[in-house]
């Protein structure tokens, strides 16, 4: 194991070891913070019953499907926006618009018009992982560097070439950024969405257990959030690492 | 014996107040080997980035005959971060299909590039950089070359090595090069002509009948250089 994991562990063992020591003494109530081998005992559980894989396959489905959408939208809008002013200038408002309304927000009305089935939840997705992915092809394409579009002008170019092989290339790692930001939104758009109202997925079996008195069920929950997320990203990071082989910065 | 020439008759630019070149009149030789010195500001490269179409001149003609081929090698590299040495030099292929990609081992020879075929440009020494572009135009195959102080940020070893390398190419591959530098030692070193540039215009066109290699501790060399400076 590298010592960039081991000096990253630190803190979450530390972590650990408090709630362990605040937990024993009593400080708290078992009903408000349960003991970390409660949450174990709850974590074995919820695995044996195969209760929480289902869950999560549930919440991963959809965060992929909606993050899948939200890419066929975001990015050719971005690089369409990106290369032409005049296309830009007829979207801009529209998006900046959109941009600040938080997608939570819009929950009543997705939910009035997209009930409470899946539809509601990828349009939350989609709405939650648009923009940083949008923007991040957006700003990546407006400003490819005009150097290296001299020199495709010069070896005669024309507009497609100059896109196809100098714009979208040059754009790819702020694409991949978006991307890799687009997908931890969708991951916490999610959670809000299948809290708000779900029968299935990771963000139902918390609400579920703060119903039925389980705030170790409620942890499991909120962990398997945060090791699904990391995971993701580190998985990103290393996939990024093999295509772009030239990019030297993909590390956290 | 000469074809084809390049010329340039009447050209201007202005940038708002200020005019960068003033209405030049220019002929370039096929096969000639053409150095424009001058101080930072004079305009060469002005002149260089009209010529070859990465700006509009605001008056005069370019006259070049039809299927001639022009292309710059820049000041810094302008290579593609995702494109290894191989697909760097062979970009204009994208463009292009009827350009040889199996010239790029001779290319990578010629230029000293063997083995680099398959490193990314964040692998490479500011020297090989700077070949690989030049090697980029060349598989181009234009019929001028024009070159923007292509060697003035590398160091006096690279420098001097890549400046063989261009003359070695030059008696070779016999293409029109047309090369803006500051450095006036470079330009009576390298070229058959030397025009100097002030305040926008063609001061003096100084033809250099100096045989090649050439010493710079030369008296003739030496005369020259003095001329220029003075000129300058």
């Amino acid at each position: 194991m590298s010592k960039k994991i081991l000096r990253g562990l630190l803190l979450p063992l530390l972590v650990l070891l408090a709630w362990q020591l605040v937990t024993a003494k009593g400080v708290f109530s078992a009903y408000l913070l349960p003991t970390p081998m409660q949450v174990w005992e709850a974590f074995g559980e919820l695995w044996a019953s195969g209760l929480l894989l289902q869950h999560l396959f549930v919440s991963l489905r959809r965060v992929f499907l909606g993050f899948t959408i939200s890419c066929c939208l975001a990015v050719p809008l971005g690089i369409l926006c990106g290369q032409s002013r005049r296309f830009d200038s007829y979207c801009w408002l529209l998006l900046e618009f959109l941009r600040h309304v938080p997608p939570l927000a819009a929950v009543p009305l997705i939910i009035l018009w997209a009930g409470i089935g899946e539809a509601s939840k990828l349009t939350i997705i989609v709405l939650a992982s648009f923009f940083p992915l949008f923007l991040n092809t957006y700003s990546g394409i407006h400003n490819c560097d005009k150097r290296l579009l001299e020199v495709g002008q010069t070896l005669g170019f024309t507009l497609r070439e100059q896109i196809m092989r100098i714009r979208i290339p040059a754009a790819l790692t702020s694409i991949v950024v978006g991307m890799q930001l687009a997908l931890g939104y969708s991951w916490r758009a999610l959670i809000g969405a299948e809290l708000i109202a779900a029968s299935a997925g990771i963000g139902y079996l918390i609400l579920d257990a703060e119903e039925m008195s389980r705030p170790d069920v409620v942890i499991v929950g909120m962990l398997a959030i945060g090791i699904i997320g990391t995971a993701i990203d580190c998985i990103f990071l290393l996939l990024m690492r093999r295509v772009f082989p030239w990019q030297q910065g993909w590390q956290r | 014996m000469k074809e084809w020439s390049l010329s340039v008759q009447g050209i201007c630019k202005s940038y708002g107040a200020k005019q960068a070149l003033q209405p030049t009149n220019e002929v370039f030789d096929e096969h000639s080997f053409t150095c424009i010195v001058g101080r930072s500001g004079c305009g060469k490269t002005t002149l260089l980035r009209l010529l070859c179409g990465l700006e509009k001149s605001d008056a005069g003609v370019i006259e070049l005959p039809r299927g001639k081929r022009i292309a710059p090698v820049f000041q810094e590299p302008r290579l593609m971060p995702w494109l290894n040495v191989g697909e760097n030099i062979t970009l204009a292929a994208q463009h292009d299909k009827s350009l040889d990609t199996g010239r790029l081992p001779e290319l990578l020879r010629l230029l000293e590039l063997e083995g680099t075929e398959k490193l990314y440009p964040n692998q490479l020494s500011g020297g090989m950089a700077q070949r690989v572009s030049l090697g980029r135009t060349l598989f181009y195959n234009p019929d001028i070359i024009l070159m923007d102080e292509p060697f003035s940020a590398l160091d006096y070893f690279t420098r001097q090595g890549l400046q063989q390398t261009l003359l070695r190419l030059y008696a070779e591959e016999r293409k029109t090069i047309i090369f803006v530098t500051h450095d006036v030692e470079e330009a009576l070193l390298l070229g058959d002509r030397v025009l100097i540039m002030d305040s926008g215009r063609v001061r003096e066109a100084l033809p250099v009948k100096l045989p090649r290699p050439r010493q710079a501790a030369d008296s003739d060399f030496q005369l020259l250089r003095q001329k220029i400076l003075q000129a300058l």
